[in-house]
């Protein structure tokens, strides 16, 4: 199969034009349609995705250690982190939403940073093994980057609703502000990975 | 010229493919120390743990019973768990790290619930919100991490201006922690303990006074027991006084200062006694007693326990015991008798506190102070113990010994009198008593003749004046003559009484 790095072509991210890199040594110039910027394949990908997945890793301890809300009710205050409130949910009896916060805010963060890890070394190693099947698993970490955001929605939410004074006032903790770091570096991450390099290798091995 | 670089055998220059790390690793660079710096200020500002012990964790919740003082949250009870005894509950608390200077020997702990106590109703809060563990800080004293918890609030934080000030009364009455204290009927304070005192004797009351009201509280003050109602009939009729309605229910403490004792604002923890009742305030009662032994060598008949010791004629206290005592070693009775000395009773005496008695007390024995039996009653013949300085005594010191120190005695001055009355018999026996008896006799002799005299004088006087004597009969002619004239007197006056006119124109008859 004759690629496009093979030919010294590359494609426009923007427009999707195709066409040829003047030199050999070159990994980029502009597309002479829309201006954008054309490269074989994303400049320091690697680099890139492992710098935001290593600061997505750090953020994620405190995101899980730390209070992510507080509930001031009638002069008594609780801070929650998330895993206090998923057992909370489940001493009282509501484990089908127990479930969901366990899943979107501990579970899939999780799961997209060994997704990503895994990638990155697989990738590094140059390994033949089920290329269609790490590029799906990637399609699927780029495609729920973004629910992960649902406890801080609920946070928000409940920051802005409750202000009821004495009786009930709700205020986001340090936690709340980790976690969000953790999603939006893990999208990052996601996003500065080239799924094309998962090909590169098994092409170049396999001919 | 128009050669190109690719046709010319030149060396190629070796192009660098060392690159320069990307900018992107800024940021796991800042998520690393953002994450380092919470994380150590997380574990910075993890304070003390303590462990506070209580009888019963009613209302207390492992991870969410909060530690407050003045209602800021300064600590969070962790874990709850059994004493090994299951005897009492063990808290184990996390406090705020700016609070550990604050956790010393006398802090106190305890649970803050709705309750009703001294009149008062505290704690409504706790009912919607639950209950949480109160602290009252001390910032001095030793380090103490284990605390044993009050079963109720302390009545008296220590941030509260006031002062504390100590009573004595011999029983507690209605008295009880959170008892109010009153000035002018105003509740100005509380009780904050009562015990009975070590030696068994009192029962310490410990009050604290609020600022401003505790400036009124001078050495002279007086505090007394106004509990209850009390009733007076007198020339006005019935006067029934009471403090307040909630003193009659709960008891309460009242004081004043007498104007002619007033003065500076008594010190902290200064010691009062406390009265009976208004009334009682007026009458005195000394708290300190102080006891003392003195030897006397000789009859103390007359003197039993309870009799006055007395200085210049003023009771300062009493005789509490005499006994008989013998001395082996020297062969000899001796009279201990023991006395109680009520230093309260003199004024600006300075030796209320014992430690500086015993100097001043040193001091006055050098001056001449002994102690004395004296006559109390010519009549009963009791006797009372006199101290006075002596000056010419023989030079003495107190005996500070144990049990009682022993106060140097000097001869009663029944004794002195009993001394000089024999010296007077010595001296009667000197004197020639056989001539004076001679020569009474011969006085006697001679008034023996006189009296003979005098009997014929008196013979000589009776013959003068016997029945057959001349002068007896005319004597008797003469009372016969004045018995006639009496008669013929009272016919006249009969007439007169008739007819008075008789007397201006004679007898009717005779006209």
């Amino acid at each position: 199969v004759t690629t496009a790095l093979a030919a010294d072509c590359a494609r426009c991210h923007d427009c999707g034009l195709l066409c040829r890199l003047p030199s050999h040594s070159a990994h980029s110039g502009r597309c002479p349609r829309c201006g954008a910027e054309v490269h074989e394949r994303k400049p320091r990908s690697l680099e890139r995705t492992w710098a935001w997945l290593i600061a997505a890793a750090l953020c994620y301890l405190p995101a899980n250690l730390l209070p992510i809300m507080k509930v001031t009710s009638l002069g008594r205050a609780q801070a929650d982190t998330i895993m206090s409130g998923v057992v909370y949910l489940l001493l009282h009896g509501m484990w089908p939403l127990a479930g969901v916060v366990f899943v979107a805010s501990v579970f899939v963060p999780l799961l997209k940073l060994a997704i990503l890890f895994g990638l990155l070394v697989s990738v590094h190693r140059g390994s033949p093994w089920r290329p269609v099947d790490r590029t799906r698993l990637y399609r699927i970490t780029e495609a729920i980057g973004r629910w992960s955001m649902v406890d801080i929605f609920v946070v928000t939410i409940l920051v802005a609703l409750v202000h009821l004074g004495n009786l009930a006032t709700v205020e986001a903790q340090t936690g709340a502000v980790f976690f969000g770091a953790v999603v939006v570096l893990t999208m990052l991450a996601a996003e500065s990975f080239d799924p094309r390099l998962i090909w590169d290798r098994s092409e170049a091995r396999t001919p | 010229m128009t050669e190109t670089p690719d046709d010319l055998d030149v060396a190629e220059a070796v192009v660098s493919t060392r690159r320069r790390p990307s900018i992107v690793w800024l940021i796991p660079l800042v998520a690393a120390i953002v994450g380092a710096f919470v994380a150590w200020r997380t574990f910075s500002e993890r304070g003390p743990q303590v462990e506070i012990t209580f009888e019963s964790a009613e209302g207390l919740e492992a991870g969410k019973t909060a530690i407050k003082y003045k209602d800021v949250e300064v600590g969070l009870v962790e874990e709850i768990h059994l004493a090994d005894d299951l005897s009492a509950v063990r808290c184990k608390a996390r406090m705020v790290k700016s609070f550990a200077p604050y956790l010393n020997e006398g802090t106190r702990f305890w649970v803050v619930r709705a309750r009703v106590a001294g009149g008062q109703v505290t704690g409504l809060g706790t009912i919607f919100s639950g209950s949480y563990i109160g602290v009252d800080p001390i910032r001095d004293g030793a380090r103490v991490r284990e605390f044993v918890g009050l079963e109720t609030p302390p009545v008296v934080t220590t941030d509260q201006p006031g002062k504390h000030f100590e009573l004595h009364s011999h029983r507690a009455g209605s008295v009880d922690v959170g008892t109010p204290v009153y000035f002018k009927k105003i509740q100005v304070g509380e009780v904050v303990a009562s015990e009975l005192d070590a030696s068994g004797e009192f029962v310490r009351i410990r009050v604290f006074v609020h600022a401003p009201h505790d400036a009124r509280v001078s050495p002279g003050t007086r505090f007394w027991n106004a509990s209850g109602v009390h009733v007076s009939v007198g020339a006005r009729g019935v006067e029934v006084g009471l403090e307040s309605i909630a003193s009659l229910l709960i008891g309460g403490i009242a004081f004043d200062t007498p104007a002619m004792d007033g003065g500076a604002p008594a010190a902290d923890g200064a010691l009062f006694t406390l009265y009976e009742s208004e009334a009682a305030t007026r009458r005195e009662v000394y708290m300190q007693k102080a006891h003392y032994v003195a030897y006397f060598d000789q009859s103390v008949r007359g003197l039993v326990p309870g009799a006055p010791v007395e200085f210049r004629g003023i009771q300062i206290g009493e005789v509490r015991d005499v006994k008989l005592e013998f001395r082996p070693e020297t062969g000899e009775f001796l009279i201990p008798v023991l006395i109680e000395i009520e230093p309260e009773r003199i004024r600006n005496l300075g030796m209320v506190d014992p430690a500086t008695r015993r100097d001043g007390l040193d001091q006055l024995v050098k001056r001449g102070l002994r102690a004395q039996l004296q006559s109390g009653n010519l009549l009963t013949g009791q006797l009372v113990v006199q101290l006075d300085f002596h000056q010419g005594a023989k030079p003495a010191q107190i005996v500070w010994g144990e049990p009682y120190p022993e106060l140097p005695t000097v001869p009663a001055p029944l004794e002195e009198i009993t001394g000089s009355v024999q010296r007077l018999v010595k001296r009667l026996e000197t004197l020639p008593l056989k001539e004076v008896v001679t020569s009474m006799n011969e006085a006697l002799q001679a008034a023996r003749d006189a009296l003979a005299q005098g009997q014929r004088t008196l013979a000589t006087a009776s013959a003068l004046v016997g029945p057959d004597s001349p002068a007896n009969s005319e004597l008797r002619r003469a009372l016969v003559e004045m018995s006639d004239a009496a008669r013929s007197v009272g016919l006249a006056a009969d007439q007169i009484q008739q007819q008075p006119d008789s007397l201006l124109f004679g007898k009717e008859g005779e006209q």
